[in-house]
């Protein structure tokens, strides 16, 4: 540790004459002012730091593996062969339908009620209930992107925007659910109906709060004094900021549209039985509950409805966690 | 008082909207035995309804009833009885199951944030409590309540059994048939508070203030009740009328699979009897008290905040 | 060591994680403040003014780690503090810290005179009434008119310059032997930092305070301290009394820093910046860190790290150009009008 020196005297160092390669030490070193401009920190690259974090997320990172599996699954599965139909009604040989038989190995998960396959039922349900929701997730996107960026930097607007909003939201969106459903007949567009036109006003208050943050500082203001029309203003400097956001809240659309599809269902506002989704397989599964040798029926399609409920949760958190710039310091 | 008239204005609003949506329903809903009617007889019941009548001037005799306090009559759940004590009759037992679930949901969801918050700020050996909180909160958050909240049905009823005799259905005198229903309601709230507490929490740990107070030689612990939790609390306010829209919600879940005879089970039975008026004034009556809480909330942040005065231009939240 | 040093920082080294990286934010400062002087730490940010300051307090960030070193503050070794009760008898009663922002320095939901009532109860041994009396005698103290009416209201209620006098009241009413200021008057206006200045001085004065201030503003160097220390790159390469390192600097850093001021610009009109940039504390850095940005740098200034060499008992400074086998080299024309005696 160097300390007070009282002698204006100092030793060099072995280490030091070695680096100095001959050169005198004590002459004065060329200087040019470029020399201390090297680029003194890593470049900063958002996307990057993004990543990073999130791929430390261990958990986040399994879930997304598990995600990415039931996915693919669910829309591979009918073209796997010797996969049963959903809908047929399987008889035995003396012609009786083989209602609520246990699993086994003919029946995988089991049949329900009137002779259907679980397995199959469960899968095509997952495919009915996520085609909604990846449907409820665009246009929620779509239209809350929309209108949040209207409302957030078209101030002319943004006074009547507010008041609506606030007499909207006033509307607990389940009541405004249950009563769209209601009104119309139940079909899978009805219900990407009813869903989507509850979900969007929380999207486009989130991109509106987001872009009035991001439209008052200050080098929005620069480019806007410099004359860059507005829309330019949101493409370049607003959306790079977006697209995480967006990516959270589709995250969170997506469980949220198959939970709003159960709940539509159990009030017996839910698709036909005909059409097997998830919400409908779980209705039919809680009429079995009382039953322990029966509630595979219930157990089986909840268990795969949490796993993606869950997975796209912890997913779209860590992402959300990871694509903000003030977690992206540690 | 500014506010107040903003609340009236937005429960007329709802209304019409309701109202004209609850108009494209088939006429059915309006009658207890549609099919075996004469031609006469259903615009006889039509005109009684004021069906026929074009949508302002129908709409201005429902308010104007409606500020009477008569919400009408239900036509199929129980024919021709007055829908205002029917209503009477319900709201006592949902009130009580809401009130509890909500008084649950703080009790237990604000020290599990407390708790969580002070975890996540700690030592790394001390994160444990953090973890397993985010895990709770991740759980109850992900998983739909429809789902989660019949597993504590059957779960926890077939648990609680094996100690006490417990129905599967509510009733009324029976206190431990209170638990279950209360418990599941009050979970999401609960998660939603451990959350949002955790949250502001560790926010404002890390302000100036705080580190200020900790300049000053103010203990941990008198730190964490005097400026943080106290501070915490009011941005927690604003989630007060959301949970009490999610317990509203969740009520019509769980009266109805608890058989609970509250409002919510009377919506969803109404729903499903197809009873339009009963529908309609069910639905105003939630939106009411939905707006409700959003007043509540208002004031209490003001309170509770004294920078804010009610005076405050309206800000989207 | 002194006895009549109030704070001792001997090698100390304190470095934080910083996305998957070790910064190093101090290296090796040492460091005397006498008891009862007005010592001004500058340097421009990044430097490690504000560590610094934290770890007197025990207040370093939870990613921050001291890995060497030691502080000794009246006798005790800060550095050797594990347990958060021992740091409650520092602060306050042995250290008090005034911060930066005075607008968010100041619980918002709590009425000011409560939070000066809050160090008072922990501090002065009063209880109940007697200790709302010392606290709205504390606001009187720093200036604020109609404390009783004051102690009332909260902090929305006062202007900036209120705010950072009943800021200073509540460091004061701790009755502290050190104050830390961290940039006390940066947010403030012009008027109102001369006022706060002169209001910090005078309490001093009354109280037989020591101050460390820390700025990077060296106008307020010269009004308020008897001593400065000048840091760069996480350590202190010139430290002396105000006359000593402003009349006679001896560090290149130092003359650069001195010449940026606009009393110094030539007659052309045109204002001195340094070149560069600071270094990046992440990398090692070997040899005199001013080094690549410094015009009048040695060959072994690049490679091995200079000691400190005195130019008088109260004045030294880290630069190789004090070395005997250095060649003599002129500072630049500011530095000299100003030993000249011009300028300033």
């Amino acid at each position: 540790m160097p300390t007070m020196q009282k002698q204006a005297f100092e030793a060099i160092s072995d280490a030091a004459s070695k680096a100095l390669a001959g050169k005198p030490p004590f002459e004065r070193a060329p200087y040019s002012p470029e020399a201390g401009e090297e680029a003194p920190h890593e470049a900063y690259s958002y996307w990057r730091s993004t990543m990073r974090i999130f791929l430390r997320n261990k958990t986040a990172v399994a879930f997304l593996a598990i995600m990415a599996a039931l996915l693919v699954f669910t829309f591979v599965q009918p073209l796997i062969p010797g996969q049963k139909s959903p809908t047929e009604i399987f008889n035995d040989e003396r012609g009786i339908q083989i209602r609520n038989a246990p699993p086994s190995r003919e029946f995988w998960l089991g049949t329900n009620s009137i002779g259907q396959d679980l397995w199959s039922r469960i899968w095509a349900g997952t495919r009915t209930s996520l085609l909604i929701a990846f449907a409820v997730a665009i246009i929620d996107s779509a239209l809350g992107i929309a209108m949040g960026v209207v409302w957030g930097y078209i101030r002319a607007v943004e006074g009547m925007f507010t008041e609506l909003y606030n007499i909207f939201d006033n509307i607990p969106q389940t009541l405004m659910l249950i009563l769209i459903s209601y009104v119309l007949r139940p079909s899978v567009s009805t219900i990407i109906l009813a869903l989507s036109i509850t979900s969007w006003l929380t999207t486009a208050r989130f991109i509106r709060n987001q872009i009035v943050i991001i439209r008052d500082r200050d080098y929005n203001l620069a480019s806007r004094c410099l004359g860059s029309p507005p829309l330019k203003i949101i493409a370049r400097n607003i959306m790079p900021f977006l697209i995480s956001v967006i990516t959270m809240r589709a995250a969170i659309a997506i469980p949220n549209a198959i939970s709003n599809e159960v709940f539509v269902s159990y009030i017996g506002l839910g698709l036909p039985l005909a059409i097997p989704s998830l919400g409908n397989l779980i209705t039919s599964g809680i009429d079995k509950m009382l039953e322990p040798s029966l509630r595979y029926q219930l157990i089986f399609p909840a268990a795969v409805l949490c796993l993606i409920t869950v997975s796209f949760y912890i997913v779209g958190n860590a992402l959300a966690d990871a694509s903000d710039p003030k977690n992206h310091t540690i | 008082m500014q506010r107040l008239i903003r609340s009236a204005v937005t429960l007329v609003v709802v209304i019409a909207v309701v109202f004209g949506l609850l108009r494209q329903m088939p006429i059915e809903g309006y009658f207890n035995n549609y099919d075996k009617m004469t031609p006469t007889q259903i615009r006889v019941g039509l005109e009684r309804h004021g069906l026929n009548r074009p949508y302002l001037r129908a709409l201005m005799s429902f308010l104007g009833n409606l500020l009477k306090g008569d919400l009408g009559v239900s036509n199929r759940y129980r024919v021709g009885y007055p829908i205002n004590s029917l209503i009477a009759q319900k709201m006592p037992i949902s009130m009580s199951i809401g009130i509890l679930a909500l008084i649950t949901a703080l009790a237990l969801g604000l020290p599990l944030g407390v708790l969580m918050a002070r975890s996540a700020i700690s030592a790394k050996r001390f994160k444990a409590a953090d973890k397993a909180g985010s895990a709770f909160i991740a759980i109850v958050e992900s998983i739909p309540f429809a789902v989660y909240c019949l597993f504590i049905q059957i779960y926890g009823t077939e648990l609680i059994r094996k100690y006490i005799y417990l129905p599967m259905l509510f009733s009324k005198e029976n206190i431990a048939t209170w638990f279950l229903p209360v418990f599941s309601l009050s979970l999401a709230n609960m998660a939603m508070y451990a959350m949002w507490m955790r949250r502001y929490m560790i926010d404002e740990y890390s302000r100036e203030y705080t580190r200020l107070a900790r300049a000053k030689g103010v203990s941990e612990a008198a730190i964490s009740t005097k400026h943080v939790f106290r501070n915490a609390i009011v941005p927690l306010s604003q989630y007060l009328p959301t949970s009490l829209v999610v317990t509203l919600m969740g009520s019509l879940y769980v009266e109805s699979r608890y058989s609970i005879p509250g409002m919510g089970g009377l919506l969803v039975d109404s729903i499903k009897r197809q009873d339009n008026t009963l529908v309609l004034a069910l639905v105003v009556v939630y939106t009411a008290l939905s707006i409700a809480g959003v007043f509540i909330g208002d004031i209490a942040m003001a309170v509770l905040d004294p920078r804010i005065r009610l005076t405050r231009s309206q800000e989207a939240r | 060591m002194d006895s009549d040093s109030i704070v001792e920082i001997d090698g100390l080294h304190v470095s934080f994680r910083l996305r998957g990286e070790r910064v190093h934010a101090l290296r090796g400062v040492t460091l005397d403040v006498k008891r009862g002087e007005s010592l001004a730490i500058v340097g421009e940010s990044g430097s490690g003014k504000s560590v610094l300051c934290k770890c007197l307090m025990g207040l370093l960030d939870s990613n921050g780690e001291i890995t060497e070193g030691t502080i000794t503050f009246d006798g005790i070794e800060l550095t050797k503090i594990k347990d958060e009760k021992q740091w409650l008898n520092i602060r306050g009663s042995g250290i008090a810290f005034v911060m930066q922002d005075p607008i968010s320095s100041l619980n918002p939901l709590m009425r000011v005179g409560d939070q000066v009532k809050e160090a008072v109860l922990l501090h002065q041994g009063l209880s109940g009434s007697e200790a709302r009396q010392a606290a709205v005698n504390a606001l009187s103290d720093v200036g604020i008119d109609s404390a009783e009416k004051r102690y009332m209201q909260y902090p929305h209620e006062f202007s900036g310059g209120m705010r950072q006098r009943a800021v200073i009241a509540i460091a004061l009413a701790c009755k502290p032997k050190l104050i830390i200021c961290d940039e006390p008057t940066t947010a403030l206006d012009v008027t109102i930092q001369a006022q706060i200045l002169g209001l910090i001085k005078e309490m001093q004065k009354k109280m037989h305070l020591t101050t460390i201030y820390v700025t990077h503003d060296l106008g307020v160097v010269a009004m308020i301290a008897d001593r400065v220390a000048v840091m760069y790159a996480g350590d202190i390469i010139e430290v002396g009394t105000v006359r000593e390192v402003f009349k006679r600097p001896a560090h290149p850093y130092t003359w650069a820093l001195l010449s940026s001021l606009p009393q110094l610009a030539p007659k052309s009109g045109e204002l001195y910046s340094i070149g560069g940039s600071p270094p990046n504390m992440a990398n090692e850095i070997s040899g005199d860190a001013f080094a690549p940005r410094n015009p009048y740098a040695l060959n072994i200034d690049f490679v091995q790290r200079p000691g400190y060499y005195s130019l008088s008992p109260t004045h030294k400074a880290r630069t190789w150009l004090l070395d005997s086998r250095a060649p003599r080299v002129d500072p630049p024309e500011g530095i000299q009008k100003i030993r000249r005696g011009d300028g300033l």
